[in-house]
């Protein structure tokens, strides 16, 4: 056996599904309130890749970069967090709050629209063309280039650890909020029931627009890692990733935050080795018929419970 | 009920053919002539979008011939008409349709792209346009199908696959029983020509790894886990120079000693710098010809900035449809057709490429020849 393949293979699907995980998990939070299909999501993502590009510009570009490559890390997932979240915010405000006790075909199609906006805007102000974070060239520290080896002669660079570390924090930190705070608390009620939640007390719409917040905040997180990992960003980059993340979601039982990191991970991980063993032309191909199977085992997704339905 | 159903019918029926009739117009006018004080030329060229670089680089150098032309012969001005189309072969379409209509254009500059020239092809030929591309080097382009209107001054990638498997065997170390690896990006162009150099390769009883991934990929490694130490070379015949890039990027962050070689889509100074990859591309660095220098200059002066190889074919086209139009003019009058036939006949003894220009019977370049550059220091140099 390969080791070395299996290994490297192993790594980058843990680490590319750690990007999905996080996008998915917004879309998960989102549908576990609203049961709302935000295809806008995948686009807050693009919006947080971007703003990470834009302060890599502003310290002085990949090459000459001005500002210590920690602190200018910390700083692109500061802004990319709240960046992101506010646009989530924004969208939630003025484009869905209108539409919460309306057919559940109007919020989606205005989710379709919300995300033909926040691409071609992001097209007409930076253009079609793809940019890098560049970050193999990164000044006096290239976290892509530098790594280590595992076992088996793998290697991994800062890059992919700085993801996947930084996805398991995020993940920590959200799970410690839904479960340990008021906020949370009153997050779970209004997904279990949003009437009653606001017969209770909870005001519902500070309940979803803090949701629509950190779910936002993490794909704006994942846009940043995105980039130091994978290097490019471009305004149409949310289509395809939102995509993955949307089944990552439902692969994992959408609505349930466990469930949509495993449908991440799942997902990233059979693109790696269908990519490794199999036939790259096929990769896609082959992650949906593992996934289809999936859901044919288990509708509901993989931690999903089935919706009772009261007659 | 059923007479007002009829009348309905009818009614259609007849703003169905006025409509049709309307559109129909163009191509009948087609063969009209027009007068010679100023002859449009249309050109089809990815303005913005992802290979903005490229198609302005290719606007600016026809810009140029023109220019240049216009300053010096008064009695015939040129008007080169700007389509743009982002390399996206339906707004390719949508343009050349355009330019069909226009009675004042009589022949096309590009598209670009390969996939461009098949979506316009239809369109510019029912309109009895000639059209020359700079770029598209799909060898299929000039099968015979679209001969007297569709031709390009670049060589097809039926030379460019053996000129680098060539190389690959005369410089990197590929020998029978070696491995490369060939990656296409899912698109015609490169799928295309990754099974000619994966066949011309095999063929030498090269180790043939046949691999395929999406575009809009950012993550190589799982294909890049598969680059063995006995992998010389990879070969990524990709579309976007950007994408050569992150490849050899990741290529070198694993650690692999292979080699990357981009063919000519991935030409571009600013997005491909990988030190020590190679490239093919299809027409020479007009800034390194000696006796280019001069033209070279006054270029740089009309469009400060870099210029790439992509561009300089544009304006030898310029200079073969300027050809063409006096040879037309004659008459003090020029139809689409009359500049056709002038257009397939030009032949130029020398050129800013280097090398004399003619057509083949088929629309091809005779005497084609791909070149080979390497990056050094970020800078490309000629190196065959």
């Amino acid at each position: 056996m390969n080791w070395n393949l299996f290994v490297t293979e192993l790594v980058a699907g843990i680490t590319h599904g750690s990007v999905y995980a996080l996008i998915a998990l917004g879309y998960s939070m989102v549908y576990g309130i609203l049961k709302l299909l935000n295809f806008a999501h995948g686009d807050i993502y693009m919006v947080g890749a971007f703003i990470g590009y834009g302060l890599i510009t502003v310290f002085g570009g990949p090459e000459q970069l001005s500002l210590n490559v920690a602190l200018l890390l910390a700083l692109m997932f500061i802004c990319a967090m709240l960046g992101g979240g506010l646009v989530g915010v924004m969208i939630e405000r003025f484009a869905y709050r209108r539409l919460r006790d309306a057919p559940r075909i109007a919020p989606l199609i205005t989710a379709l629209g919300v995300s033909f906006f926040l691409e071609n805007g992001a097209q007409l102000v930076l253009g079609a063309q793809f940019h890098s974070y560049n970050s193999f060239s990164w000044k006096n520290n290239p976290i892509a280039l530098n790594g280590f080896t595992l076992p088996a002669q793998a290697r991994v660079s800062y890059a992919q650890v700085i993801v996947v570390i930084g996805t398991v924090v995020l993940m920590v930190a959200l799970t410690l909020f839904v479960q340990r705070t008021q906020t949370g608390k009153a997050m779970r009620a209004t997904s279990f029931d949003r009437e009653a939640a606001a017969m209770m007390g909870i005001d519902v719409d500070r309940v979803i627009v803090v949701t629509f917040f950190i779910g936002s905040a993490l794909a704006g997180a994942a846009g940043v890692f995105n980039g130091i990992a994978y290097q490019q960003v471009w305004p149409y980059m949310g289509f395809q990733a939102g995509l993955f993340a949307f089944t990552a979601a439902v692969v994992g039982g959408i609505g349930n935050l466990p469930g949509s990191v495993l449908g991440g991970l799942l997902i990233g991980l059979a693109e790696a080795f269908a990519t490794g063993y199999i036939s790259s032309t096929f990769q896609q191909a082959i992650v949906f018929a593992i996934l289809i199977a999936v859901m044919l085992v288990r509708p509901s997704g993989l931690l999903g419970r089935a919706a009772v339905q009261k007659v | 009920m059923r007479r007002s159903g009829l009348i309905a019918a009818l009614a259609t029926l007849a703003a169905l053919a006025i409509v049709a009739s309307a559109v129909a117009r163009p191509a009948s006018k087609a063969a009209a002539s027009a007068s010679c004080s100023t002859v449009s030329i249309g050109m089809l060229a990815p303005i913005t979008g992802p290979a903005s670089s490229i198609g302005a680089d290719q606007l600016h150098w026809a810009q140029y011939y023109v220019t240049q032309w216009n300053k010096v012969k008064g009695h015939i001005k040129i008007k080169l008409v700007q389509g743009d189309t982002q390399l996206d072969p339906s707004k390719a379409s949508t343009v050349a349709q355009s330019f069909a209509s226009n009675k004042s254009i009589m022949g096309v500059i590009g598209p670009a792209g390969s996939d461009e020239v098949q979506a316009v092809a239809p369109i510019l030929r029912k309109g009895g346009l000639a059209f020359a591309s700079g770029s598209a080097t799909r060898v299929s382009l000039t099968n015979g199908s679209q001969k007297g209107f569709f031709f390009r001054n670049v060589p097809n990638d039926g030379v460019q696959g053996p000129t680098a498997t060539n190389y690959m065997f005369a410089k990197l170390g590929v020998k029978s029983g070696s491995s490369v690896m060939v990656v296409d990006d899912q698109e015609s162009y490169s799928t295309g020509l990754a099974d000619i150099v994966g066949q011309s390769l095999s063929g030498k009883g090269v180790k043939v790894d046949r691999e395929s991934i999406s575009q809009k990929a950012t993550d190589f490694s799982s294909l890049i886990a598969k680059v063995s130490s006995s992998t010389k070379v990879v070969y990524l015949p990709f579309q976007l120079a950007s994408q050569a890039q992150l490849f050899a990027q990741q290529l070198k962050a694993q650690g692999k000693t292979a080699v990357a070689f981009g063919s000519d889509g991935t030409f571009d100074a600013k997005s491909f710098t990988v030190n020590g990859s190679y490239i093919s591309f299809f027409a020479p660095d007009v800034t390194t010809i000696p006796a280019d220098a001069a033209i070279v200059r006054g270029f740089l002066k009309q469009f400060p900035g870099a210029t790439s190889p992509f561009g300089a074919p544009n304006y030898v086209l310029a200079q073969m449809y300027a050809n063409a139009i006096t040879k037309s003019c004659k008459d003090h009058k020029i139809t689409r057709t009359e500049l056709r036939k002038n257009f397939a006949k030009v032949s130029l003894k020398s050129t800013i490429l280097g090398t004399p220009i003619r057509f083949t019977s088929r629309g091809d370049l005779a005497g084609a020849k791909f070149h080979i550059f390497k990056i050094v220091n970020g800078k490309y140099t000629t190196v065959q």
